[in-house]
């Protein structure tokens, strides 16, 4: 059964390919869409921004949290190496996280430890560490087109997008798949389903409220629906961006405690 | 029939499909939008994303807690517990705070401080020992030049990548102070930090610290009382030796930065290294390992016990021990793994060679027949300067965030003693009724037969609840 499976795979993947090459349509490869819109959720500057999540329980609003995020590209790796800061609740005020390449780590300032963690634990709600940090998709995931599809954004808007299949390529991938619609044109990222590597879809995420910010159009706004439990939903929007000098000595684990900023 | 016999007709079909999702499809996606709460608003894209906190600064963490705990005693103890015996009920309101104040660029004061107020059973009310003061950190922090600091005062400088047990965390000894509950994690918040100056730089590709706290006290005995009773900040527990502490990290490789450590007591010296890996994105593995020349857990005791003047000199040891130091070993070999409902699992051995071996066990529970106060001595010292009694335990530990409702928070451990099976167990549970409120609950127990490790503990239960306000 596997192998037919695989041999049919194999045999739409490369049917699907030949036509990619044929059409018009396609004429943009998967990489270069998943690079184009990794180009419109991340500028190449070191930034910081606030990230406010708002849970929402049945339709009702419930718990709320912020964290500040500084992010810079790693020319080496491309990807992205993330320090957050959790601002609010007041219960989870000045907990840190330091993404640098594949390690991971958690300080809580009561415990006065650093933790190294997996991509895996939860962070905030229904947001893992990587729906949260910032990530250049392009680098953890190999993607193909599966098609292109008009479908609705976040406000009902119909936006003609590019369907993408993206597999995980490295053991730092938070997630086994996903599927993406990036916009045709605008590159902007519509819509996500996010799949665990068991095949299990856990998240339903759509990006919206695109606006100028750091020299670009992009999303500043996320909502990310539980796809276990569908009466659970968080929105993540994104503000306060700025442009920062961001010392390479941030990213060391030892500098965790030490994070202060104005 | 095999994928190559299957008709043309519906690879063509197949691959229509793939290239242009039918309308039902596209409906079927467009359903996804009915999930999304009706309350989520747009905000205006001209517009900054709403904040609930400001943006910049070190945030301040401060809450009130009332906790009451009650205890059941075990009775026909194997081996007798010398008194007073152990509280049968607590009640403690306590206001925490951790913050840190800004005093220019380069200069900041950190405090971080525990006020509680106490009953217990057996204990008149009002009584000077009602009040209580936790001083546990207060130190200046200043930074010279990019990526160099330099802090004095009172500071809680820990080590350790394991969760169970930190063989290399040096200055845990003695300075735990009355904890709510047993989970490792917790007993690293309640905890007084050591006079010192520490020096530190950081760069690109690692760190290195250096920290040196002075002797300016005498040891004290264990069961000391605070003096004066309600702000003693207890230096004698935590500057009553001359230490100094080195260690650094490197990047070796990407995703390779071990920690070493070389840490000088009196006229001891150990070494330490801390190592962690990741593999995938669920599993994350790591070690923990200190040795030195020392004295086994038996023989230290008795001489700490001798010194502060617990232990009459002219006693006879209790039980037979190693009189000489020889080098001994500590480490935690450990894992931990969340799986894709989002429960992390912490799975650890650990190893004290100056614990208890099987024979030590034996000859504790043996010397118990007669009059001995000093064979829980031992034990106490051990968890004064929290090591682990036994020499080999396995320490498990399960983190539940969201547990059945959202908002509930579950963890649990079990603590197990490879050497008779006994084993102390913690189930804690916590609900955040607000942002600002948090209602919880703990249940322990210690499990075993009568002649073991943890069957043998003179409190064979705990329950304890707990009510949190954060401001």
């Amino acid at each position: 059964m596997i192998p037919m499976l695989r041999t049919l795979l194999l045999v739409i993947s490369v049917a699907a390919a030949s036509l990619t090459a044929a059409g018009g349509a396609h004429a943009q490869s998967a990489a270069d869409i998943v690079a184009g819109t990794d180009r419109v959720r991340n500028p190449d500057q070191p930034f910081r921004s606030t990230v406010t999540f708002t849970e929402y329980v049945g339709g009702k609003e419930r718990d709320h949290n912020t964290l500040v995020v500084f992010s810079k590209l790693d020319p080496a790796t491309r990807q992205f190496r993330n320090l957050v800061q959790y601002m609010a609740p007041p219960r989870d005020a000045g907990k840190r996280v330091l993404l640098d390449g594949r390690s991971l780590w958690f300080f809580d300032p009561a415990s006065k430890v650093s933790v190294r963690i997996s991509p895996q634990q939860r962070l905030i709600g229904q947001a893992a560490i990587g729906d949260v940090l910032t990530v250049n998709l392009a680098v953890d995931y190999t993607a193909t087109i599966v098609g292109t599809e008009d479908i609705e954004d976040s406000t009902r808007q119909p936006r003609h997008c590019w369907h993408l299949a993206l597999k995980a390529a490295n053991d730092q991938a938070v997630y086994g798949r996903i599927e993406l619609w990036v916009e045709q044109g605008s590159f902007d990222p519509i819509k996500g389903k996010f799949y665990s590597d068991s095949g299990r879809m856990l998240k339903i995420l759509y990006y919206g409220s695109f606006a100028e910010r750091l020299g670009g159009t992009r999303p500043t706004q996320a909502i990310i629906i539980d796809a276990v439990d569908s009466s659970l939903a968080t929105v993540a929007s994104f503000g306060d961006y700025g442009f920062q000098d961001i010392p390479e000595s941030w990213f060391q684990r030892d500098y965790l405690p030490r994070l202060t900023f104005q | 029939m095999t994928a190559r016999h299957l008709p043309a007709s519906i690879w063509v079909l197949g691959l229509l499909a793939l290239a242009h999702a039918t309308p039902s499809a596209l409906a079927d996606e467009n359903n996804d939008l009915n999930l999304i709460p009706g309350a989520v608003g747009t905000p205006a894209p001209s517009e900054p994303a709403p904040q609930t906190s400001p943006a910049g600064g070190t945030p301040q963490r401060i809450y009130l807690e009332n906790a009451f705990t009650g205890n059941l005693q075990r009775h026909g103890l194997a081996v007798a517990f010398p008194p007073p015996n152990p509280r049968a009920w607590q009640e403690r309101l306590f206001l925490d705070a951790r913050t840190e104040w800004r005093l220019g660029s380069r200069l900041g004061f950190t405090f971080s401080d525990r006020l509680n107020l106490g009953a217990e059973k057996g204990q008149p009310v009002p009584d000077d020992e009602n009040v209580f003061n936790d001083f546990r950190e207060g130190y200046l922090g200043w930074q010279p030049v990019d990526g160099a600091y330099l802090d004095i005062g009172r500071i809680n400088l820990k080590s350790g990548v394991a969760l169970g047990n930190n063989p290399t965390d040096f200055f845990k000894t003695r300075a735990v102070v009355e904890p709510l509950s047993a989970d490792p994690s917790v007993l690293r918040e309640d905890r007084l930090g050591t006079l010192m100056v520490r020096g530190q730089y950081i760069w690109s590709g690692g760190s290195v610290t250096a920290a040196f706290a002075p002797k300016l006290y005498q040891p004290s005995a264990l069961d000391a009382e605070r003096d004066p009773p309600s702000i003693d900040p207890l230096f004698d527990r935590t500057n009553a030796q001359n230490r100094l502490l080195l260690k650094s990290s490197i990047d070796f490789a990407e995703d390779l930065s071990p920690e070493f450590l070389v840490y000088r007591q009196g006229s001891e010296t150990r070494f330490g290294a801390n190592l962690t890996e990741s593999i995938g994105h669920s599993l994350v593995v790591y070690g923990e390992w200190a040795g030195g020349w020392r004295h086994d857990l038996i023989h230290e005791a008795l001489l700490y016990g001798r010194r502060t003047g617990t232990i009459p000199s002219s006693a006879p040891d209790p039980l037979p021990s190693d009189q000489g130091k020889a080098f001994r070993n500590e480490a935690t070999i450990g894992a931990s793994y969340t799986t894709e409902s989002r429960i992390t699992f912490n799975l650890e051995y650990h190893y004290n060679q100056a614990g208890f071996s099987h024979q030590d066990w034996h000859n504790w529970f043996a010397a118990g027949a007669g009059p001995s106060s000093s064979l829980w001595y031992i034990r106490s010292y051990a968890a004064d300067q929290q090591e682990p009694v036994s020499r080999h335990s396995i320490f498990l530990r399960a983190d539940w965030t969201d547990a059945f409702v959202p908002d509930l928070d579950l963890t649990g451990f079990v603590n197990i003693d490879l050497y008779d099976g006994s084993g102390f167990a913690q189930v804690t549970a916590d609900y955040h009724l607000s942002d600002n409120w948090t209602v919880g609950g703990l249940a322990a127990g210690a499990f075993g037969g009568k002649r073991s490790d943890f069957g043998s503990l003179p409190t064979a239960a705990s329950l304890m609840v707990h009510i949190n306000r954060y401001f």
